[in-house]
């Protein structure tokens, strides 16, 4: 009942600053959901990076083992790999990618390598590193799948009006996706 | 199928009808009580009491002849199917290993039976029918009356999963039955899985890691082949999945005949446990 004794301006100016409120909120909303989201892709981002460690470390330890059966092609196919330390704390996502690339190529040959060689074939502990590469494998896809699933759904709200005008204003940018494996698009083609 | 078997089933058959003719003579009986009754004659009696007796001895023999379908003919199926697995038609699946995954609510009344447990190609499992009901309570003037509802009727299987993952993984058709207990929604990166699945999970990365495109895909086309909602559960290195169907598996029923027809369709519901091994590729243990 009160309300009916305020002036129109009054009542002008509580729609006003209740509007204001409105936008206010939902900016502080879009905001946050922002910033969620840019940090599960950060986490998804280290999942890689965990996964990416994991296989290197595996094919480092089968090149190894190879070295005592085929020291040339071991040591030629260690020169694939774009990192010999690991990768990087500074790497880009892109580095991490031709990182990645790298890794699966001397995979490919060691592949080809051990064919050549039944004892090596043969071989638990090559069989065991073959399976943990294996599982480092499965578990980069996942990590690339989850990456990709948040970067699209962040790049889906940036790009989205209004949310647009949010994420312009505090600065956030389309992220890009981890793309799926060059190498493997490719036939394998290795010299020796 | 071979011709000592055929006559047995033709054997069980006539006993199978043996007990409807019981049952609807039994029927009968009362029937001609009830008119005698009702006409005011006291000789209504002498045919109520010979219908009740002839209903039990229906409902007897009809009890004998699925004990001895289930125990002679359902064990040879399980024997020839699989190469090492056992049948028990009394017993069921424990309630812990229903309820450890959290995406069947807890019932007030708890039935299983018809337990297969043995392996298929290396992968441990378990399977048996489920029956779920929840007590409801109405009252109305005459007093409070409680009846129970099935919310859940069809068939349970735990396998071993061939990944080692952490975190508690499900996936359900429509909403969870439950509450979430600290899992997420998850969105995977399939518009048609999402659509068809609501997947839940404590763990993202491991979601991914167990939800391969692969495995999406061998789940919508099991969706597609079986009626009803599924329930999926991915805990503790096992898989677990519930279809909630409304059928009672692996049952004769009084008016159905018992025949070559009725065998191949047990058989194809047996052959389930192996179709989901293998196109789920459960029978793949590389990583371990």
């Amino acid at each position: 009942m009160g309300i009916f004794l305020l002036s129109p301006i009054a009542i002008v100016g509580i729609i006003v600053i209740a509007l204001f409120l409105i936008v206010v909120f939902w900016y502080i909303g879009v905001m946050n959901k922002l910033r969620q989201l840019e940090v599960r892709v950060q986490e998804a981002e280290s999942g890689i990076d965990v996964a990416l460690t994991k296989r290197f470390d595996a094919l480092t330890k089968m090149l190894d083992t190879t070295k005592g059966y085929a020291k040339h092609e071991a040591e030629t196919l260690e020169k694939v790999i774009k990192w010999r330390k690991g990768i990087p704390s500074d790497a880009t996502l892109q580095e991490k990618q031709e990182f990645s690339n790298s890794i699966t190529e001397a995979v490919n040959g060691l592949n080809v390598v051990v064919e050549r060689y039944p004892d090596l074939k043969a071989n638990t502990t090559f069989i065991n590193l073959q399976n943990s590469i294996m599982d480092a494998e499965e578990h980069l896809q996942a990590a690339r799948r989850l990456f990709n699933a948040n970067v699209r759904a962040l790049n889906h709200r940036i790009v989205t009006f209004p949310q647009s005008i949010v994420a312009k204003r505090i600065g956030m940018e389309r992220k890009d996706f981890f793309e799926a494996e060059e190498s493997k698009r490719q036939d394998v083609k290795m010299e020796f | 199928m071979k011709e000592e078997k055929i006559n047995k089933l033709e054997q069980l058959n006539k006993r199978r009808k043996r007990s409807t003719l019981f049952v609807v003579l039994g029927i009968a009986s009362g029937i001609i009580a009830f008119i005698l009754f009702a006409s005011g004659s006291n000789i209504g009696v002498v045919p109520f009491i010979v219908g009740i007796v002839l209903v039990i001895i229906g409902f007897g023999t009809f009890s004998a002849v699925s004990h001895d379908f289930k125990n002679k003919f359902l064990k040879e199926m399980v024997d020839d199917i699989f190469e090492d697995a056992n049948y028990y038609p009394k017993k069921g699946v424990d309630k812990n290993t229903v309820y450890r995954c959290n995406f069947l609510k807890k019932a007030d009344r708890f039935h299983s039976e018809d337990l297969i447990n043995g392996k298929i190609d290396g992968v441990n499992f378990q399977s048996s029918d489920l029956r779920l009901q929840e007590r409801h309570v109405r009252h109305t003037k005459n007093g409070t009356q409680t009846y129970y509802v099935t919310y859940f009727l069809g068939r349970f299987f735990e396998f071993d999963f061939p990944k080692d993952f952490i975190g508690h993984l499900l996936v359900t058709e429509g909403r969870l039955m439950t509450s979430r207990r600290g899992l997420e929604n998850i969105e995977m990166e399939s518009i048609d899985f999402n659509k068809k699945f609501n997947t839940y999970s404590n763990n993202h990365h491991h979601a991914f890691y167990i939800l391969t495109p692969h495995l999406m895909e061998a789940i919508m086309e099991l969706e597609r082949r079986h009626p009803g909602s599924i329930l999926l559960c991915f805990l503790d290195n096992k898989f677990s999945l519930a279809i909630n169907n409304h059928q009672d598996t692996f049952e004769i029923k009084m008016f159905r005949k018992i025949d070559q027809r009725l065998f191949i369709e047990m058989e194809r519901d047996l052959l389930v446990v192996k179709e989901i091994v293998h196109e789920l590729k459960l029978n793949r243990n590389i990583f371990k």
